[in-house]
């Protein structure tokens, strides 16, 4: 054994404790053994010193598994645990519970990665890989005797959340999380609650009016005495961690006192387009997007108003927004910002070139302007054949669809477009029975419950279906002058064989997809990560799926992907559920991963204060030491995040990161450099 | 057994019920969980890799399973039957039978012992039939408890298990016993069936032995399967062409299934994956009407699938039959040339559906809906809640769903459920 | 309660009612027992010596493939069989020896 390494386990044990090490490496249920001899590395383990017991099991993280590795602890007196197994964020939490229960401090294990980092990547060299795996769970090894016991950093934390979002996924989180007596402020960046739900007007699969079930959430959550709302209103700070961050919010002034609000409403005379209808009418820019509305005050359009005056019993009246600013700490964060409707680019499918061409979320907003009864008229033309074409912005193919101006091509499916479409086929079919329709597809995906029977009605209510292949997309073109239609639909159905069809239509409606919206500033502060879609990451789909990487903030609705609205809710539920469970008590953990300094070598250079970039983890603070002022750097833990950059930079080695060390850095890289010779040594 | 008062009681310990025990357990609430098998994991344990991440379902099922049981709020009750329920006016009562295991839990150390001592094999439903266990066994290897069982309907009282067992657990004179517990709430996460094999006659599930369901191909496709490989079951031949035929017993009026079930079109890609892993010369034909990937990350996933060569093919499956060597013949209508052929494969695989576990909903007089599955009756305002209030529904009792979805709403209903016990617990303080 | 009064049944009282409650799964079940005893014997004594596939082993036993498949995936599991190689597509097992 090299010099260094005995004087490296000597370290380890200042107080005599003699270092027993157990190692066990994992099949994982054939993941890592497929590739991976594990007896093999088991052997080379057990043989090294220290090491007290070495094993291998199908799954070490099974019950069964767990057990052998307690009764390791208790019986053989294992006071280090290194397992190999698959990549630490997915089960380095498993074990530490495992060895909390058997009676070790739960720092005294290391995990090594040996599938991610191993036999998923040298799947055709076993031979390579099995000695990869000795030099990687050596290494651990080498660590694990220089292993300290360590405490969580425990916190108060702020029985308070922030949601962020107040569409039907924010509203439902902020209310489940108010019901287990935690304070909830609802951010909401519109001057009004409801999101896209509120711009629908049926919903599938119940046929309810969706500003019905919206009002009902609302209202409860208005009164809720623990809910606070502020519309008109946008994080614009962040700092802080779990169980404490502390948030900016500017809020817009409403501009307009209760008493003068209808009248200035009755006499605004500047207009701007209506998003409400996704611009196809106007409004006033003092308005109400629609009648119930919450808050019921109308809203300024800031953006649009051009500061003229409004006439009010003969007054002038200038409408000011004067941003108030509020500050909040609160223990987690919501995302529930929701998504946009996909934009079509201009000429996509005659988008914006052709007037005959919307999207299936205008098409919504028209219909509600036509009265019952009435026909539809479209351009001053009746409506008798309406083309709907899915998947418009969504499962778009590399190289077949033109990329978005950033390059962004929406591979996925939106999942709720199929349903919305046929769901909009039969209200048409309903409202204008003499209408044509014809639904240009590639998979009918009516997935849930109740959907499939949309499906099944649309076909016996005479909806037209063509079947497009991704790759050959149907064409939409201007009909020339005279024609009886104004727009021709060209597509190559494959139901009937692959032959080119025609239609002649008054109405294209794409049903595109959806897109996050856009939080690109919100993203940033946050520090949160997104997906190759570009929506909100979850940590794991199965293991933690709405929680994200940051601890504290977790995920509602649509804006981790697309959903409908029950799963919005169920969504929204679940994350309530885990703030709940993490602000609960009232206090939270931290991971001890956070910079140590060494008073004995500390001489006050400053050197990592500079180098530090958090905020408030790191500052010199001045002592007096048998009558001296000595100034030292003291870590404030819970703003230290454990990067090391510290480290680096200290010329007295007198700053650490906890559970990894310089020491065990270099024990590790010693274990991994291990020569030859020794590795065989270790085969034998 | 003592009896129970806890706040809520979820019947049902696969991977729905087990997440919505431990999302109310995180939140400080008592939880029992009762589940009637001798062990808790559900369907998904007895899986192989799971879509979207191709985890190794073990990883991710085997940890939760351990978290339920060592969790200090949650009462673990296996092998347990609900007989009956009743409203208390501050929640329910239940009364629960504790079936004989005739192994003492608290002496059985899972050593199997007993298991390789017995002399009578029987087919495993843990291996859908294809495995073979014997009339006292461990359930599985991952089985939480890790406790043997005793199946006295196919025991021939040798005793050699009693003899055998070194810690004295065997114990014959077990009786049933019947215990009671008190919920605030009830949570049901009693799951899902796959359609019977043989439901649509023409496909010749269970009079074919080439013809099988997908549960069977998770088990070969498991490194702790019943062959340890992909093998035909019907005389062990490695495979090389494998068809699977979509929508078997979903979106078929004929079998009164109107609905989708939601997880065939990606366990059948999954499967494809898998395989051709397992078996690189292998072809596999996927017959589908619509490929429904609308998971995220799903559509990626299918699309990986058909860069690996998977064959994805647009028809209707009319029949299968069988050569005279055992090899499956479809007969399909290719909708997209308007022809029919017939195709030889060696295993044909049934993208069968889900329909909803028989049993929970009779005992507590649940409304269903159409699907027969629990009914939900404002899906768009509280969709874990079923018509009866104090009842809550999770995972695929309330509708085809898969993993991702069922964790979700296993969440969703925690917090509906810890809303109501707040609330309910706060009434009948004051009253 | 009534039965709190007696005493409880004696554990010989307890095997005496469980055996007569079950004497017809158990004759059932041992001969079932005894004709997968048979079997599984056969089936070993083809494979003692040298490995075959199932199908080679259900034409010198009489018995469908399936079912001979179904006796080796039990016997694989106890670690009385194991699989040595394969021949075409069939894998071959044979009988452990016996220590
Ligand atoms: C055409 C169409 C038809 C549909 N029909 C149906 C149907 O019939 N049935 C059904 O179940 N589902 C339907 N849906 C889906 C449904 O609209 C969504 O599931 C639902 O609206 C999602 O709600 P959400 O709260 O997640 O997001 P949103 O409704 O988008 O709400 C997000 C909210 O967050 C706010 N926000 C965004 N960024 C910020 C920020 N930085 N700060 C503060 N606030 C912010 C937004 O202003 C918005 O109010 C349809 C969708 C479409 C496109
Ligand atoms: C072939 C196949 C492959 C699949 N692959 C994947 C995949 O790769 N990825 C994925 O995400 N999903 C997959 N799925 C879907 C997945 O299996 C389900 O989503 C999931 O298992 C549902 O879990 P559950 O808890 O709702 O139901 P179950 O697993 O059915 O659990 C229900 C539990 O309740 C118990 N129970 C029932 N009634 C009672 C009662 N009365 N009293 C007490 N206990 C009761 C049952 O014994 C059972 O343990 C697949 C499904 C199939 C069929
Ligand atoms: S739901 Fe339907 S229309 Fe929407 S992207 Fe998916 S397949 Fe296309
Ligand atoms: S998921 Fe796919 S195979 Fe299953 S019923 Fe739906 S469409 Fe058919």
């Amino acid at each position: 054994m090299p010099d260094k390494q005995k004087a490296a386990r000597k370290a380890a044990s200042p107080d005599k404790e003699e270092v027993r090490v157990g190692v066990y490496t994992c099949h994982c249920g054939g993941n890592i053994s497929h590739v991976v001899q594990c007896e093999r590395v088991a052997k080379a383990l057990g043989k090294m010193p220290d090491v007290v017991v070495a094993r291998t099991d199908p799954s070490f993280c099974s019950d069964a598994g767990q057990a052998i590795i307690e009764q390791d602890i208790q019986e053989l007196g294992i006071n280090r645990v290194v397992i190999g197994a698959c990549a630490p964020s997915l089960h380095e939490q498993t074990f530490r519970n495992t060895v909390t229960r058997a009676g070790l401090n739960p720092y005294l294990y290391h995990h090594v990665g040996i599938r991610e980092q191993d036999s998923w990547v040298h799947d055709g060299d076993p031979e390579g890989a099995t000695e990869k795996a000795v030099r990687l769970m050596a290494a651990g090894l080498a660590k694990a005797r220089l292993l300290t016991p360590l405490e969580p950093i425990r916190l108060g934390a702020e029985k308070g959340a922030l949601v962020i979002g107040g569409g039907v996924a924010g509203l439902r989180a902020a209310l489940d999380i108010a019901h287990q007596g935690i304070r909830v402020t609802l951010v909401e960046k519109s001057p009004f609650l409801g999101g896209r739900m509120a711009q629908l007007e049926s919903i599938f699969p119940t046929d309810e009016e969706p500003r019905q079930l919206l009002h009902a959430l609302i209202e409860q959550a208005a009164a809720h005495p623990s809910i606070t709302i502020l519309t008109g209103a946008e994080v614009t700070a962040v700092s802080g961690y779990v169980g404490n961050f502390n948030l900016q919010v500017t809020q817009h002034e409403r501009g307009l006192s209760e008493e003068l609000a209808e009248a200035l409403l009755a006499a605004c005379e500047q207009e701007a387009p209506d998003n409400f209808n996704y611009g196809l009418t106007r409004r006033k820019v003092v308005y109400r997007p629609y009648p119930g509305c919450y808050p019921s005050t109308p809203a300024v359009d800031w953006e649009h108003y051009d500061g003229r005056p409004i006439q009010v019993d003969g007054k002038a009246v200038v409408l000011k927004d004067k941003p108030q600013v509020h500050a909040l700490t609160v223990g987690a964060i919501v995302l529930a910002t929701g998504f946009n409707p996909y934009e079509p680019r201009q000429g996509e499918y005659g988008y914006g070139e052709i007037t005959e061409v919307v999207t299936l979320p205008q098409l919504i907003r028209i219909l509600a302007q036509v009265p019952q009864g009435e026909p539809l008229i479209w351009n001053g033309h009746p409506v008798r054949d309406v083309a709907l074409i899915h998947c418009v912005g969504s499962r778009e193919i590399e190289g077949v669809h033109t990329p978005q101006d950033d390059g962004q091509v929406n591979n996925y499916c939106s999942r709720v477009c199929c349903t919305a479409s046929l769901h909009t086929a039969l209200e048409l079919r309903r409202r204008f029975p003499e209408i044509n329709l014809y639904e240009l597809y590639q998979d009918i995906r009516t997935y849930g419950r109740g959907h499939e029977e949309i499906y099944n009605q649309a076909q016996s209510a005479m909806v037209h279906f063509l079947r497009y292949r991704g790759e050959k997309q149907p064409e939409v073109a201007a009909a020339p002058p005279g024609d009886t239609h104004p727009a021709l639909v060209r597509v190559v159905d494959t139901l009937t064989y692959g032959e080119e069809i025609e239609v002649p239509v008054d109405l294209v409606v794409l049903a595109v997809g959806m897109m996050p919206s856009p939080i690109d500033a919100l993203v940033d502060m946050l520090k949160v990560s997104r997906g190759n879609d570009r929506f909100l990451l979850e940590v794991h789909p199965k293991l933690r799926p709405v929680e994200m990487a940051v601890r504290g903030i977790v995920l509602a609705g649509t804006a981790q992907g697309p959903m409908n609205i029950q799963e919005s809710l169920s969504a929204a539920s679940a994350a309530a559920a885990k703030v709940a469970a993490l602000l609960g008590q009232g206090r939270v953990e931290l991971p001890p991963f956070v910079a140590r300094v060494d008073e004995s070598k500390c001489d006050g250079t400053g050197a990592c204060v500079e180098a530090c970039q958090e905020e408030g983890a790191i500052a010199l603070q001045t002592f007096q030491e048998n009558g001296h002022e000595v100034r030292r750097a003291v870590v404030t833990p819970a703003n230290c995040t454990g990067c090391g950059a510290c480290v680096g930079v200290c010329p007295k080695r007198a700053i650490d990161v906890q559970a990894w060390t310089l020491a065990q850095y270099e024990a590790m890289v010693d274990a991994l450099a291990m020569d030859i010779p020794a590795f065989a040594e270790a085969e034998k | 057994m003592e009896n129970l008062h806890v706040d809520a009681l979820v019947l049902g310990g696969g991977i729905a019920g087990m997440q919505a025990a431990l999302d109310l357990a995180d939140q400080g609430f008592q939880v029992a969980l009762l589940e009637r098998e001798p062990s808790i994991g559900g369907k998904m344990i007895t899986l192989s890799k799971v879509f979207p991440t191709l985890d190794c379902c073990s990883c991710i099922t085997t940890p939760k399973m351990s978290a339920v049981a060592h969790h200090p709020n949650i009462h673990l009750l296996t092998y347990c039957e609900m007989q009956s329920v009743a409203e208390t006016g501050s929640g329910f009562r239940l009364a629960v039978v504790q079936k004989p295991r005739y192994v003492d839990v608290n002496k059985c150390t899972g050593c199997r012992k007993c298991e390789y001592e017995c002399p009578v094999t029987l087919p495993s439903p843990f291996d859908r039939g294809l495995g073979a266990y014997r009339a006292i066994r461990v359930p599985f290897s991952t089985a939480v408890p890790q406790t043997a069982v005793l199946d006295i309907e196919n025991c021939i009282l040798c005793g050699k298990c009693e003899k055998v067992c070194a810690a004295g657990a065997v114990d014959f004179t077990q009786r049933a016993e019947t215990f009671e517990i008190q919920a605030t709430t009830l949570v049901v996460a009693s799951g899902f069936e796959l359609t019977p094999l043989n439901a649509k006659k023409e496909y010749g599930g269970e009079t074919l032995q080439n013809v099988i369901d997908p549960l069977m191909m998770e088990r070969f496709l498991a490194p702790t399967g019943p062959y340890g490989r992909v093998l035909r079951p019907g005389d062990g031949k490695e495979p090389t062409s494998i068809a699977y035929v979509q929508c078997a017993g979903s979106r078929d009026q004929t079998l009164g299934v109107e609905y989708c079930s939601r997880v065939c079109c990606m366990y059948a890609i999954k499967q494809a994956m898998l395989i051709s892993g397992a078996l690189p010369m292998a072809d596999i034909t996927i017959y589908y009407m619509d490929i429904r990937t609308f998971g995220k990350g799903y559509e990626q996933f299918y699309q990986n699938a058909q860069a690996m060569g998977v064959e994805f093919v647009r028809g209707k499956v009319a029949a299968i039959r069988e050569d005279d060597e055992q090899n499956p013949v479809v007969k399909v209508e290719l909708t997209e040339e308007g022809r029919i052929i017939e195709r030889t494969f060696d295993l044909v695989v049934l993208s069968l559906g889900m329909v909803p576990t028989a049993g929970a909903d009779g005992i507590l007089s649940l409304p269903l809906g159409e699907d027969k599955f629990i009914a939900i009756p404002a899906p768009n305002a509280n969709p874990c809640e079923t018509a009866r209030p104090g009842i809550f529904v999770t995972g695929t009792a309330m509708g085809p769903m898969d993993i991702v979805d069922s964790i979700i709403t296993a969440g969703s209903v925690a917090s509906a459920a810890s809303a109501y016990i707040r609330e309910h617990q706060k009434e009948t303080a004051y009253a | 309660m009534s039965e709190a009064k007696t005493n409880p049944p004696s554990r010989g009282e307890l095997l005496k009612q469980l055996r007569e409650e079950h004497a017809s799964s158990v004759e059932r079940t041992q001969v079932l027992f005894r004709e997968q005893r048979s079997l599984q014997q056969s089936i070993c004594q083809m494979i003692r010596e040298t490995p075959k596939t199932v199908p080679e082993i259900a034409a010198a036993i009489g018995k469908p493939s399936h079912e001979v498949l179904w006796f080796l995936a039990g016997l694989r599991k106890y670690g009385i069989v194991v699989e040595a190689g394969m021949c075409g597509d069939y894998p071959l097992y044979q009988k452990v020896e016996e220590k």
